[in-house]
């Protein structure tokens, strides 16, 4: 390629303003994980002082382990990740079930329904959350799981529509061959649909279980104390007898409680973000 | 059941099947979202305290009145959320948008890049927080550190004075990765041709992005818009977690932060003013509504639309 010289100088400078700002904002975007990390292995006193100390002088590893002492750590997890399974395996069935039922049965109804669905997702979830507290209460499903089990059997709109996308994409003879057979619709949809569908499966199960894992707002509202997840005891432990905050601790809490989210997120980037684009741009 | 069968015709088999493949979704509309609408609905118009029923009366429309009248709270915290929507709205936007522009050239690394703009997204909100706790902390802080370098002394407080442009940064940080994909996605779909063609016809690389890709990106950039909106004022979770995180339940969140939704939660959950709440609640939703209408009715005048009937 022969460029006049001026059109090369705008490309190279063009090139360089690229990398100025991809590295800029990359420092900005890794500062506060960074942040966490140094955080996690100073002692409050290393913490809190001024000018900053970046590094602590000797890494206070004993954090990682006060962690479990300060907080029933582990009880919490495993009860928050057996219950981010169960409604990770509840959901994508129902979500996958019903989408499978918007994509191939284009019957009366099935047009406004699955418009009624996606229109959901704009009702804030927190304008029906309330009320839902309110029935919980009243039938005494507060401070049990099942108002977790409930919404995913329900299904959730994005995981529908991500599971609906799919199945429109599967040829016709699929279906006519195994209705000729004599296979039922629902193990035309068990046993031929959602096997060749591992990869939004995929996609889907990440999001739900992350869901889970990472929701504040209905431990917070619906749970007490004795049975509530990770997020919220994290939040709100973690003070030393005084009452005083210890960051450095929840720190090394935190970290350890985003690490399941994090590993996932290296081994199944390309499903995330295939879910993610998807539903960006369709939705 | 042969016998059943014969009776129906295929079609009306279908729609049984259909329906009771959607059933439980059906079911669920019907009990976890239409009853416990219509349920708040009925209460904005007592004054249900959520307690007990033995003084439940019908209040009619006055906590909608009050509502208008005589809560100021009120009116600041939708004057914080309209603020929250002027600093957050933008900054997402613009900032998801340019880097997905930077990551489309066939840049070195954009793998790297995109991978790493993303990580925030998966971060837990509880994580997220806590750990902008420290590059915000007023005497602390890393940003305060950093910015004293510059002008030694600063002391700003990032999560009081502040909080609304702190918590900015965080919402920023943890939406960029999932808006510039979005946008990234979009970019990949423009044809080349058409790229190709503005180029061989003279146009520059900014009015190439002017004439073919802005447009072009209009209904991504629509439909981002859309979904920001309401985000903006359905935001819960940010400022109660930045409350919350290390304090407790009932900590008095900073005035900055105050949003819509947090006078909605301190009603029900601090005041006990369920009834109240619930015309909040309802106000707020036919807001959004109305606002998302509007947004609607802009887009024929911004947003592109093919029309492939239309011949030249």
């Amino acid at each position: 390629m022969n460029y006049p010289t001026r059109a090369r100088l705008i490309k190279q400078f063009n090139h360089v303003i690229s990398y100025v700002l991809l590295i800029g904002v990359g420092l900005i975007v890794i500062t506060p994980l960074f942040a966490m990390v140094t955080t996690s292995i100073k002692q409050m006193s290393e913490y809190m002082v001024w000018p900053i100390k970046i590094f602590p002088t000797t890494a206070q590893w004993s954090n990682f382990a006060a962690v479990f002492e300060m907080a029933p750590y582990i009880r919490v997890a495993l009860r928050t990740a057996g219950l981010g399974l169960l409604v990770t395996f509840i959901v994508t069935f129902s979500s996958s079930m019903i989408g499978y039922a918007f994509a191939r049965y284009p019957v009366r109804g099935s047009k406004p329904l699955f418009f009624l669905v996606i229109g959901l997702m704009i009702i804030p979830y927190i304008v029906v959350l309330i009320p839902q507290y309110i029935l919980y209460s009243r039938l005494h499903l507060t401070n049990t799981y099942w108002p977790w089990i409930f919404n995913a059997l329900v299904g959730n709109p994005l995981y529908i529509f991500l599971f609906r996308q799919v199945f429109l994409t599967f040829p016709r003879e699929l279906e006519d061959a195994a209705e000729v057979d004599g296979c039922g619709p629902f193990r035309i949809y068990s046993q031929i649909f959602l096997p060749n569908a591992k990869p939004v499966i995929a996609t889907v199960m990440i999001f739900a279980f992350g869901a889970v894992w990472g929701d504040y707002m209905m431990p917070l509202i619906l749970l007490n104390d004795d049975k509530t997840l990770l997020s919220v005891k994290i939040a709100t432990s973690y003070s030393n007898p005084q009452g005083v905050w210890l960051i450095t601790i929840a720190m090394a809490a935190n970290i350890i409680y985003m690490m399941p989210l994090i590993l996932v997120f290296f081994l199944a980037q390309k499903y995330i973000i295939k879910g993610v684009v998807t539903s960006g741009l369709k939705g | 059941m042969v016998a059943a069968r014969l009776r129906l015709t295929r079609t009306q088999r279908r729609t049984i099947t259909f329906y009771l493949f959607i059933s439980p979704w059906l079911l669920g509309f019907i009990l976890l979202t239409i009853i416990p609408l219509i349920v708040g609905f009925l209460i904005s118009l007592t004054n249900y305290e959520g307690l007990s029923v033995i003084n439940l009366h019908f209040v009619g429309t006055d906590n909608y009145v009050r509502a208008f009248n005589s809560d100021a709270d009120a009116r600041f915290s939708l004057g914080r959320t309209l603020m929250w929507g002027v600093y957050n709205l933008p900054a997402w936007l613009i900032l998801s948008f340019v880097m997905a522009l930077i990551l489309n050239q066939n840049i070195k690394g954009h793998g790297f890049f995109r991978t790493l703009y993303y990580l925030t997204s998966v971060v837990p909100i509880v994580a997220a927080i806590t750990a902008w706790k420290v590059i915000l902390d007023k005497n602390f802080g890393w940003l305060n550190g950093f910015l004293s370098i510059f002008r030694p002394g600063t002391a700003i407080g990032w999560l009081s004075d502040y909080a609304l442009q702190g918590m900015t940064m965080i919402a920023v940080w943890t939406g960029l990765g999932a808006g510039m994909v979005i946008f990234l996605a979009g970019l990949q779909n423009i044809p080349d041709e058409l790229v190709e063609a503005a180029r061989i016809d003279g146009a520059n690389s900014w009015q190439v992005f002017r004439y073919v890709t802005l447009p072009l990106m209009t209904p991504i950039i629509f439909l981002q818009l859309i979904l920001g909106l309401i985000g903006v004022f359905r935001q819960l979770d940010l400022p109660l977690v930045l409350t919350q995180v290390g304090l407790a339940r009932g900590a008095v969140p900073p005035r900055q932060i105050y949003l819509y939704m947090m006078h909605v939660y301190r009603q029900i959950f601090i005041s006990n003013r369920w009834g109240y709440a619930f015309s909040l609640i309802w106000l707020l939703f036919i807001g959004v509504a109305i606002l998302t209408l509007v947004v609607f009715y802009t887009e024929k005048y911004w947003v592109y639309t093919e029309r492939p009937e239309e011949g030249s």
